[in-house]
């Protein structure tokens, strides 16, 4: 396997992902940001200007009442009462007759940067520009019945500084915006890519070393993300099963076939160094006995395995339990009959469970099967089914010879055979295929067993169909 | 036949022969559809895992030449798959392997016997033996046998095979209906019951134990 130039090429795609995910987030950020930045800035000014261009306007109106009033001096008088109140930034106030004779001039002494000469003397509101270009001069004029014309004004210097003061403020705003957007993208892209890249991580990990055990870290926050996770290590969960379940089941069948495959190989030597006709025969018997045990194994085995490991077809229906009752105990009659044993069932009428009936039959035919071979003449089997709740509960109890307590956590073990059980005839295979099924089903199966009294199992069957988790892969 | 498996074929070839068949054997499915196309057989038996052509494929090739000669289709696979179920609804039977020849035999006689349309008897016997099929009534040597309804079942089966050995597996799905082995010995149990009622106080012995195998109802 090639990891080291698989590796950088694989990373590549989410990085990219990242990088263009944090990218769009902080440009959106900051281009939101700014342009709100910008627009205040805008608002701002326009307000400032106005309110500059409101006074320059309404002292003109002032004035211009003074003067038609008491004339020069009395103008004089106000613009000197205002100037000393010092209520305000002082104003250009000026007095021209014809062209450019001034007869009034008050004027803050940094205004030598205008050249006032160049103000035309308009009606209503005139800018002129510094000489160094720094600032403006707003000036409104009023021209009077004798020629004379009184121009107020006001520098925007005051204004300007404001602003600048401002823009700086807001620089170092949109400054602290731009470091937000790009960490908040960061903190985005970690958040977002991270998990993704841990599930990469992780995938390509199983890919490589082939070792299905690895799982994803999922974190407590449950979002979309951790919620793939979740999904994936779950798939991963009944992959792992499913291998398990398959590579167990393949040791089993290789392990179990070895027994039975040997013993048909000694029939057949020992057979072959005979030469009597009769011992031929009693060998080819017994190796075709032999190959039918080696069948049902596989078969047995291979249903465990199915059922196990959830590739099981399940043909699920309806299934009437009294049915089913009826015919394995039709099945056994014949045995009971012979070995004294009274069979009685016990079944809630009109019981029905979503089941594979003939996989139902398998179990409920190794359940009596057992309880007949376990009891001695003359003793009880019952069957009984009643619902229980969500599920179906059948027991199968009999009156045997019960489990050894030292044999109960094994009964359920593949080829396990209690001291009881080698007596008898049998695979040991039936209670694992019992089990096996139905728990496929989505069942459970007990046992209480008391030695010399007898065993009761009880299987367990989810009710309703919404109920069954039937396992499907 | 067609079968790639030339001692399967061997076996079966000989085994059917001696049951009064005559058997051509393809071993495989080109040779096959050759063989169905030339001559004319009562009955073809059919592997599915075929070389260059397999069986499920052959037999889409001769029904569409015409050719209706039932087919038993022999499957390695434990699970039947629907293909073949669907050819046992149109007449064909299917057997998995490892198989008993009895079976086999048993099954191919079913096919021919349902494609030629033979009578059915009413009335079946070995020796001294009789079954009623009308009044369903079965006596041995003129005295009345009293049969269980499962009984009744299993003598009929082996009437109708007689001299042909039954397996456990074959007469649990007939007598029982199941098709899965539950592990039991209910075959056994039945098996003597029938023998005791028919044979116990007779002679010859009719219904005989093949070791390995099965059961045989047959003369001596």
């Amino acid at each position: 396997m090639n990891e080291t130039s698989m590796i950088p090429r694989k990373e590549e795609p989410s990085a990219r992902f990242g990088l263009r995910l944090a990218s769009w987030y902080a440009v959106v950020f900051v281009a939101t940001s700014l342009a709100i930045v910008l627009l205040t800035y805008r608002l701002l000014a326009a307000s400032l200007e106005e309110r500059d261009q409101q006074l320059v306007i309404s002292t003109l109106r002032e004035y211009s009442q003074r003067y038609a009033d008491g004339g020069l001096r009395s103008l004089a008088d106000a613009v000197e009462i205002e100037q000393r109140s010092g209520r305000q930034e002082r104003l250009f106030v000026r007095v021209v007759r014809g062209s450019s004779e001034s007869l009034f001039l008050s004027a803050p002494y940094a205004w030598n940067d205008f050249d006032v000469s160049r103000l035309r003397g308009l009606d209503g509101l005139e800018q002129l520009l510094s000489q160094s270009g720094t600032a403006r001069l707003e000036v409104a004029s009023a021209r009077f019945p004798d020629g004379t014309l009184l121009q107020v004004g006001k520098s925007s210097e005051n204004r300007e500084a404001l602003l600048a003061r401002f823009r700086t403020v807001l620089s170092i705003v949109a400054l602290v915006i731009v470091a937000v957007g790009l960490a908040g993208g960061a903190i985005v892209t970690r958040s977002t890519v991270q998990p993704i890249r841990r599930l990469i991580t992780a995938v390509r990990d199983i890919i490589r070393t082939g070792k299905i055990d690895a799982r994803v870290p999922v974190r407590p926050e449950r979002d979309a993300i951790d919620e793939l996770s979740g999904l994936f290590n779950e798939m991963l969960d009944r992959i792992t099963t499913l291998i398990r379940g398959m590579e167990h089941a393949l040791d089993n069948v290789a392990h179990d076939l070895r027994t039975p495959m040997t013993r048909l190989r000694g029939i057949a030597e020992r057979a072959l160094q005979s030469d009597d006709e009769q011992t031929h025969r009693e060998a080819l018997v017994t190796s075709l006995e032999e190959s039918e045990r080696i069948l049902a194994m596989l078969d047995t085995l291979m249903d465990i395995s199915e059922a196990e490991t959830g590739t099981m077809r399940l043909d699920v229906s309806e299934v009437s339990i009294a049915e089913i009752v009826r015919e394995v105990v039709e099945l056994y009659e014949d045995i009971a009959e012979d070995k004294h044993i009274q069979v009685s069932t016990d079944v809630e009428p009109g019981l029905t469970v979503p089941a594979d009936s003939k996989r139902l039959r398998q179990v409920l035919a190794n359940l009596v099967d057992n309880a007949i071979k376990y009891t001695s003449s003359g003793g009880r089997v019952a069957l009984s089914a009643h619902r229980e709740g969500p599920f179906v509960r059948l027991d199968v109890a009999d009156t045997g010879v019960g489990i050894a307590p030292h044999d109960l956590p094994h009964i359920w073990d593949r080829l396990y055979r209690g001291d009881q059980s080698r007596a008898e005839r049998g695979l040991g295979l039936g209670l694992s295929l019992v089990r096996a099924i139905v728990v496929a089903h989505g069942g459970t199966v007990d046992v209480a067993a008391e030695p010399g009294r007898g065993s009761t199992f009880s299987v367990r069957l989810p009710a309703d169909r919404q109920n069954t988790s039937i396992t499907r892969v | 036949m067609v079968e790639d498996d030339a001692t399967i074929a061997d076996f079966v070839s000989k085994g059917l022969s001696e049951s009064g068949f005559a058997v051509d054997v393809a071993t495989d499915g080109e040779k096959g559809v050759e063989l169905a196309v030339k001559g004319s057989y009562d009955a073809a038996i059919v592997d599915v895992m075929l070389p260059r052509l397999d069986g499920l494929a052959l037999i889409d090739r001769i029904r569409a030449r015409g050719i209706h000669t039932p087919v038993l289709i022999l499957s390695a696979r434990r699970t039947v798959d629907d293909r073949v179920k669907g050819l046992q609804a149109g007449g064909d039977d299917y057997l998995t392997k490892p198989f008993a020849f009895a079976e086999l035999l048993a099954r191919l006689q079913a096919l021919i016997r349902r494609s030629t349309g033979q009578t059915e008897p009413t009335r079946l016997s070995l020796g001294d033996l009789s079954l009623d099929l009308l009044s369903r009534r079965a006596e041995r040597a003129a005295t009345p046998i009293d049969l269980r309804p499962r009984e009744y079942a299993l003598l009929e089966y082996l009437l109708r095979n007689q001299g042909r050995v039954l397996t456990k597996t074959m007469i649990l799905s007939h007598v029982w209906g199941y098709n899965f082995d539950p592990g039991t010995n209910v075959v056994d149990v039945l098996v003597s019951r029938l023998r005791e009622k028919i044979d116990r106080d007779f002679e010859p012995k009719l219904l005989h134990t093949v070791r390995g195998v099965g059961y045989v109802l047959k003369a001596g």
